[in-house]
């Protein structure tokens, strides 16, 4: 089962009713996941708490209360299962004194590589992120993108199924954002389950449609932009027909059914609002065919991540 | 990604955690090269070299005086690395042995690896002692050097087994102060503050009150291991008579059982340590 939302039976990553708090703050309040294969994304505002859940996701802290649970394991006490999880955390903080390439030998060798093949992942993964020149350099001495660069190597360099990405294109430049974010959905294509954190929703959309949505600490919702768009009746669906007679489709649509308002923008577009996205895109074609209207181009305008996202947290 | 996709984990189905011996070692291995490159060893290193410039001062200004290496050697043990260089260079290679490692969150990248955290902390805590049984041996080492350009007469069977012994209880020494140190900053954020306290404080007062509170002190332990510096002679001026006698009585104890107090303490701090890094979490 790809995606977040999925049953819990078959997902990879799961959490019931996971709870923390700090003193009197409430980080994560009664989260309730569950994530399949696939790319999915973990978004949230600042402060939202989500790289609290996905500490909590990664066995790094204690639920307060709930249980996380990665291949039905709680990761903190099976630490066996980590063979089968990467995991890139937001914070920069490297052992600076190492270089690079030492910095992957330790962490492929207490993955229990042995040495040939240690060295064979290694140089593999130095050269997928273009840091082979750099290998020999402490990490005290690289940038900031080539610190999120080795970051990324430690989490994938040992196949896991399971990789948690915290923020994972900090720093870098638009050349590495790229080519990290081919890999991200190549590994997702290949089967591997990816949680993805970020709070810049253009990064998290050009990798993944499937997200998590988080808001002061609780799971508002998960799934597809689409359904989740879908879900959300008070802000209707808006969609814009591009037509050579525009007001004649847009006198034929108003009072059809989820047809909530219509009106013809300076573009000569009719704007639809839907109650019901799915629906109306459904009995369009036969309404359009049996009334001899044409509609040269359908735009929908706002079930954008940036749009739901905005809808459910109310900015 | 072919390259990595091909490749076959050797344990990708198996669940089980690396041995912690195994990873232990690994991580000692490469924290004593972390440890070895830090700008605070050097500050170590030189602190190190005050008994030496001692027994370099002594060897040069007062060669005829009467003082044996023997008595040089068990004041210097007993009064300067017992009291100061000991807990000093376990506490600065100890307290952030783990704890700054968690402060700073690198510490994720281990706890990510199928890896029992008592493993993780034995590596890290393995490394500090060794580091610190190391930069106080260097300090010993030079000591002999200097006392043996008098000649090969100092070698008496003694002077030798004062200074194995000596290597033995600087050895247990910082094993057993660089394991509560380690503890300490793996406890508190800020763990310097009551590494000092402890030191200064506790060890200071306890270890010279006399009756048997004095048995709860560290110190008491190791001093009450090696004889006591004889007395100087008469005739030496005030300084090095100071060093060279003992201020506060002490009643001894058995020497096995300062040995089993030292490698108790040992063992309870490091598996205090190892319960304490099981229950962190990572703050940043």
């Amino acid at each position: 089962m790809r995606g977040a939302g999925v049953d819990s039976s078959q997902a990879r990553i799961t959490a019931d009713r996971v709870g923390k708090w700090f003193g009197e703050v409430i980080a994560v309040n009664n989260c309730t996941l569950a994530v399949g294969t696939g790319v999915v994304g973990l978004l949230g505002a600042n402060g939202a708490g989500k790289s609290t859940l996905f500490k909590m996701l990664a066995g790094l802290i204690e639920p307060s209360h709930g249980a996380v649970r990665v291949f039905g394991r709680r990761l903190r006490q099976d630490v066996g299962w980590y063979r089968r999880v990467g995991f890139c955390p937001e914070s920069d903080a490297l052992p600076d004194w190492m270089t690079g390439r030492e910095f992957l030998t330790l962490m492929l060798r207490l993955m229990g590589f042995d040495k040939a093949e240690t060295n064979r992942r290694v140089e593999f993964w130095l050269e997928r992120f273009e840091l082979t020149d750099a290998a020999g350099r402490r990490l005290g001495g690289y940038s900031k993108g080539m610190r999120q660069k080795v970051k990324l190597a430690q989490a994938m360099a040992h196949d896991p199924d399971v990789i948690f990405l915290d923020e994972p294109l900090n720093g870098m430049d638009p050349v590495s954002r790229k080519q990290s974010i081919d890999l991200v959905r190549e590994l997702g294509q290949q089967g591997r389950t990816i949680l993805v954190s970020s709070h810049i929703l253009p990064e998290v959309e050009s990798m993944t449609s499937e997200i998590i949505l988080i808001d002061r600490g609780r799971v508002l919702a998960e799934g597809s932009v689409a359904e989740i768009r879908d879900k959300i009746p008070e802000h209707p669906t808006t969609v814009a027909l591009v037509s050579s007679s525009p007001r004649a489709l847009a006198g034929f649509l108003i009072g059809r059914e989820h047809v909530v308002g219509v009106q013809v923008d300076q573009e000569n577009r009719v704007v639809v609002s839907t109650d019901h996205a799915v629906a109306f895109y459904r009995a369009l074609p036969g309404w359009l065919l049996g009334n001899g209207l044409v509609v040269d181009e359908i735009v929908t305008l706002d079930d954008s991540l940036e749009a739901v996202f905005q809808y459910l947290t109310e900015r | 990604m072919k390259a990595a996709a091909d490749a076959v984990s050797p344990s990708v189905d198996d669940a089980r955690p690396e041995g912690s011996l195994k990873a232990a070692a690994w991580l000692a291995w490469f924290s004593l090269r972390e440890m070895a490159r830090r700008r605070r060893l050097v500050a170590l290193v030189l602190m190190n070299l005050v008994p030496v410039l001692v027994v370099a001062a002594i060897r040069i200004w007062f060669p005829g005086s009467g003082i044996t290496p023997h008595m040089v050697l068990s004041a210097l043990t007993h009064e300067v690395f017992m009291p100061f260089l000991i807990p000093i260079v376990a506490m600065s290679v100890g307290v952030p042995a783990i704890g700054e490692q968690v402060e700073d969150g690198t510490i994720v990248f281990t706890w990510t690896r199928p890896v029992r955290r008592r493993a993780i902390y034995l590596g890290r805590l393995l490394a500090a002692q060794i580091v610190s049984a190391l930069v106080l041996s260097l300090s010993l080492v030079l000591c002999f050097l200097i006392m043996l350009s008098a000649g090969p007469q100092v070698l008496t069977w003694e002077f030798l087994k004062l200074y194995l012994q000596s290597f033995a209880i600087i050895g247990l020494g910082a094993f057993a102060y660089a394991a509560l140190f380690a503890a300490l900053g793996t406890h508190f954020r800020k763990p310097v503050v009551p590494a000092i306290v402890f030191w200064f404080g506790w060890e200071n007062l306890v270890s010279n009150i006399p009756a048997r509170v004095q048995e709860l002190s560290l110190r008491f332990h190791l001093q009450n291991l090696v004889a006591r510096p004889e007395s100087a002679p008469a005739d030496l001026p005030g300084l090095l008579s100071a060093l060279l006698t003992t201020a506060f009585h002490r009643d001894p104890v058995p020497k096995a059982q300062s040995v089993a107090v030292l490698v108790a303490v040992t063992l309870a701090a490091t598996v205090l340590g190892m319960w304490l890094l099981r229950r962190k979490e990572i703050a940043r």
